[in-house]
């Protein structure tokens, strides 16, 4: 049976879906119905990672601090996981008191062609000892062969895997197949996918990906996550289950932590909504769903019109104040006709 | 070629990118004269482009100016933090004007359109980073105009190509210096600096917003402020310009200036290194029309 | 620096050195460039033993782009009066100091990281360094001998079938791949070597390290070992990353001192020489070892890729052995007890 891990992002992509607003109560629950089913990684933390909360992409209620502490606090055998993007979090801010708090696995995300800006932080995490991945967001914009080479710089580095991320759900199974397969084809380390929900694509992005030889897939319980959600943790599992692969989760506990996910956290359970879908086909991270939305509605605009000329500007994630820009000059536009 | 009447004679230390961009600039101003441009290695790039343009050249670090000391009164120091401090030294004992360009933190850091007169009177300024540069104006104004500000954040958009090896492998550094900018500057209590990298075909200009969270925010007076202080920088930042004017979003005040580049050595998409050269070659302008070693004509 | 370290690493010298055979080197002036890098501290701890038990009486002078900071890493080697330090660019270098007799150029760093964060950095030291480096012991009048330090990896992918390279085997790097970057600028850098010498008679000879184990060697650096001592010294598990059956082989730095001095002395010009050990281990068996090193060993994990497959990195020695009389003084189950002492008593890795 082929093994796989699965990362169970609930508490950190999921943050997105609330605006960061994820309560102690909510950690703690969802943490120890983790626990219970055996999820072996717990990602925890503002949905852009530590060091993230801020008026650009939304100020959590809790630090990063009282996060990683709540959730430690619930996982043994579980790992606690977090996601660092440099130009965020620093290292003396953010990084060496997030591993002091008991992080056991760090993934480090850049832009998917801006793998140079990962070194020192993995290199960082490495030195501590701790389990280190690399993350290309929004990778639906790079080829796969600037990919590749993104990836190996992360692997030079030391991370021990590279996740690619379709941030803005615009994979189709084809792109995974070519993608994934050229980077579990020629990287020495494995390689993971972590897909979005825009087109309704995510399991299905998942299993492709798992097929094609990726090690590592992201799951969110409900699929709570930004925008249109991530793929369902539990229905991953099952369809996962069903062609023979192993994960070391228990079925059942999986069902249960989604059952805890939508009593507890899950205020909409996450739809290919159509801003969403448009967030998709216009390439677009998922997670300027919400502030898209906002100004929009205050601009007067169209936020279908938001995201398409956000596509068209090639912004990348991160890159939220660049909606009240578009925005304003939409606006202006429409105007002036 | 001997110094022209009456402008002050600077020296640059650092033939790289920096440095070649900043002696365009000088040789532009009417009130500096580069009378010595400092490289490692008479066969490189830079110097050879000076020496082309009739600028002396020599390869001697920093003992170049000790062994001369008249050549110069101000120097630009482009090297890097490791060698300014060895730098610094050797130029306080000669009493030389020193313009920091690197992240050594040493200096008074010098935001020209806001502390130039006060800056004029250190012999050592260090000019920040390049989006404390083109966002401190903005948050310095942001906490005039409300007193005091609670929290500042600053996002700056960066085309990916203008970020070289040393600003990736520095992103830490370069957070750390600016929000400890803002916050001097300002006097808000807490700051937060973001960097985005753009990988964008064409390259996108430098772009970056000011978010600020005041008690309760005064559009008319800080826009009439913002407006000002726009000018004020423009002066001597020709690329710099407001995109969106102050507005109150979801309980927090944003401002977007945009910075593109003058296209001197580096190409135009490269705001973010123009605006830091611009504002050093304006702190030696400072110190030339202080000095009063340039009268009339010269000065603008 | 500890005494107690200073005089572990005195030791690994005494024990591997051959005075006798580096008569060739008595009272000469070397010139190292990368002097203050992992190469060059090993060159200076052995001509420092050389010096002080045997009276070789050498001089160096050791070229860095941070060369000042040798006397916080190293005091008892940068205060020496038989040494001196130049902090330069190696690409700079536009003539030797006076009175040097012998080079030993070894700039350039064999971090892979630096590699893929700045390829084109990485090339320029490679390249334009050596063309400086040669340009100016070429108008040197008192120059002797240079030694080129080059690499191991100009053979590229070495067959699986093949126990150990010799200098005789050709290959090389792809050339469409960042991981090519430092390989093939030294390639270049050895046919540039071979140029100069045919157009000018320089007497140079070339070295082809491979890999080492060793104090000095940063737990940081981005090597299958030095990362199984970190994971090690930290409690483990010992990680192994990519392929559990790749083939390597280490030497231990007092070792390859000793054998770039000896090449230096009576290598002959125009001659490459590997300098490594050709004794194989694949990474599970040096992880198992590195555990077993410990009272209670820490445990060992596979996280390999999809697809994996083994390489292999070990050279035939026979022609330094043959021609040099060198020979490997430290096994690998020694050089990892060494190591891993060196580490405690210096506490470099952080619990």
């Amino acid at each position: 049976m082929k093994e796989l891990l699965v990362t169970d992002i609930t508490l950190r992509d999921g943050n997105h879906a609330v605006a960061h607003q994820l309560t102690e109560h909510q950690l703690s629950v969802y943490a120890e119905a983790a626990e219970a089913a055996g999820m072996p990684i717990v990602e925890v933390g503002h949905g852009n990672g530590i060091g993230a909360s801020s008026m650009q992409v939304g100020e959590s209620l809790l630090s990063d601090a009282d996060m990683l502490r709540v959730v430690r606090g619930k996982l043994k055998k579980s790992r606690m996981s977090i996601h660092v993007i440099p130009g965020f979090a620093t290292i003396n801010k953010d990084l060496r008191p997030a591993i002091e708090a008991g992080v056991d696995v760090i993934r480090v995300a850049s832009h998917c062609t801006e793998a140079d800006i990962t070194e020192r932080h993995i290199t960082f995490a490495r030195e501590q000892g701790k389990e280190v991945y690399g993350v290309l967001m929004m990778s639906h914009m790079a080829s796969k062969e600037v990919l590749l080479e993104e990836a190996r710089k992360m692997e030079q580095y030391g991370a021990e895997g590279v996740v690619l991320m379709d941030s803005a759900g615009a994979y189709l199974p084809k792109d995974v197949r070519d993608k994934i397969s050229l980077l579990a084809e020629e990287l020495n380390i494995p390689v993971g996918f972590h897909a979005h929900n825009n087109m309704g694509m995510a399991v299905a992005n998942s299993l492709t990906a798992a097929e094609s030889g990726a090690y590592i897939v992201d799951g969110a319980s409900r699929g709570f996550g930004a925008g249109a959600g991530n793929a369902q943790l539990e229905a991953l599992i099952a369809v996962l289950e069903r062609y023979g692969y192993s994960t070391g989760i228990d079925l059942y506990g999986a069902l249960d932590a989604g059952d805890v996910a939508q009593r507890e956290l899950v205020e909409v359970v996450p739809s290919a909504t159509s801003t969403s879908i448009v967030s998709g086909m216009a390439g677009v991270f998922s997670a300027f769903s919400k502030p898209v939305e906002r100004i929009s509605k205050e601009y007067g605009v169209d936020p279908r019109d938001v995201f398409f000329e956000l596509g068209r500007r090639g912004i990348v994630a991160g890159q939220e104040d660049i909606i009240l820009e578009v925005a304003q000059q939409l606006s202006e536009e429409a105007a002036k006709k | 070629m001997a110094p022209r009447e009456g402008k002050l004679k600077v020296a640059i230390l650092g033939s790289g990118n920096i440095g070649s961009d900043l002696l365009s600039k000088v040789l532009r101003s009417d009130l500096l004269e580069c009378t010595l441009f400092i490289g490692r290695n008479l066969a490189s790039r830079g110097i050879a482009r000076a020496a082309a343009m009739g600028v002396p050249v020599s390869d001697g670090s920093v003992e170049a100016i000790e062994n001369d000391p008249d050549v110069c009164d101000l120097v630009f120091d482009a090297t890097s933090a490791l060698s300014h401090i060895r730098h610094a030294e050797v130029l306080e004992r000669l009493g030389k004007t020193v313009i920091d360009m690197t992240p050594s933190n040493l200096g008074r850091m010098c935001i020209p359109a806001v502390n130039l007169q006060e800056c004029l009177e250190y012999p050592n300024v260090n000019m920040v980073t390049c989006g404390g540069q083109a966002t401190i104006p903005i948050a310095h104004v942001i906490g005039a105009v409300h007193g005091e500000a609670e929290y500042i954040e600053v996002v700056s958009q960066i085309a990916s190509r203008s970020a070289g090896p040393a600003t990736r492998v520095n992103l830490d550094e370069y957070i750390e210096t600016t929000e400890r900018g803002i916050i001097a500057f300002s006097g808000c209590r807490r700051s937060k600096a973001i960097l985005n990298l753009n990988p964008a075909q064409p390259p996108v200009d430098m772009q970056a917003t000011v978010y600020a969270r005041v008690d309760e925010p005064d559009l008319e007076r800080l826009t009439a402020a913002v407006d000002e202080m726009v000018e004020k920088v423009g002066v001597y930042v020709p690329g710099y310009e407001l995109i969106v004017p102050p507005t109150v979003e979801n309980g927090r005040i944003a401002v977007m200036v945009r910075v593109r580049g003058r296209g001197d050595y580096l190409p135009s998409y490269a705001g973010n290194l123009d605006i830091i050269n611009c504002a050093a070659v304006a702190v030696a302008e400072g110190h030339a029309r202080m000095t009063g070693s340039v009268q009339g004509e010269g000065a603008r | 620096m500890t005494d107690k370290l200073t005089a572990s690493v005195r030791a690994d010298c005494a024990a591997a050195a051959d005075p006798g055979a580096l008569q060739a080197l008595a009272g000469r002036h070397i010139l190292i460039t990368g002097g203050t890098g992992f190469v060059g501290t090993w060159l200076t701890e052995m001509v420092a033993h050389l010096n002080d038990e045997h009276s070789l009486g050498m001089r160096l002078s050791l070229l860095g782009p941070h060369a000042a900071d040798f006397h916080s890493r190293a005091p008892h080697l940068a205060g020496r009066k038989d040494i001196d330090l130049i902090e330069r660019d190696v690409r700079d270098l536009d003539s030797l100091p006076t009175g040097v007799t012998h080079v030993i150029h070894a700039a350039g760093t064999p971090d892979n990281r630096m590699h893929a964060s700045d390829p084109l950095r990485t090339m320029s030291v490679i390249s334009a360094g050596t063309s400086a480096v040669l340009r100016a012991s070429v108008d040197s009048p008192d120059l002797q001998k240079f030694l080129f330090v080059s690499s191991g990896l100009v053979y590229g992918p070495q067959p699986l079938d093949l126990p150990g390279i010799s200098e005789k085997y050709v290959g090389g790097p792809e050339c469409d791949s960042i991981a090519s970057v430092y390989p093939e600028a030294k390639r270049y850098a050895e046919v540039e070597c071979a140029a100069w010498r045919g157009q000018t008679k320089l007497p140079l000879v070339t070295a082809r390290p491979f890999a080492f184990i060793g104090p000095y060697q940063g737990l940081d650096k981005p090597w299958a070992v030095n990362n199984f001592l970190r994971d090690a010294l930290l409690g483990g598990p010992i990680r192994i990353m990519g392929c559990a059956d790749t083939v390597r082989s280490y030497m231990y730095p007092s070792d390859m001192a000793f054998w770039l001095l000896r090449i230096l002395a009576d290598g002959v010009p125009g001659v490459a020489y590997n300098v490594g050990s050709p004794e194989a281990v694949t990474l599970k068996d040096l992880a198992d070892r590195i555990a077993g090193a410990f009272d209670e060993p820490p445990a060992v994990a596979c996280r390999g890729g999809a697809n994996p497959r083994p390489s292999r990195f070990v050279p035939d020695v026979d022609r330094c052995r043959d021609t040099l009389g060198l020979r490997v003084t430290v096994p690998l189950g020694d050089a990892i007890v060494r190591t891993l002492e060196w580490h405690r008593a210096a506490g470099t890795a952080r619990a």
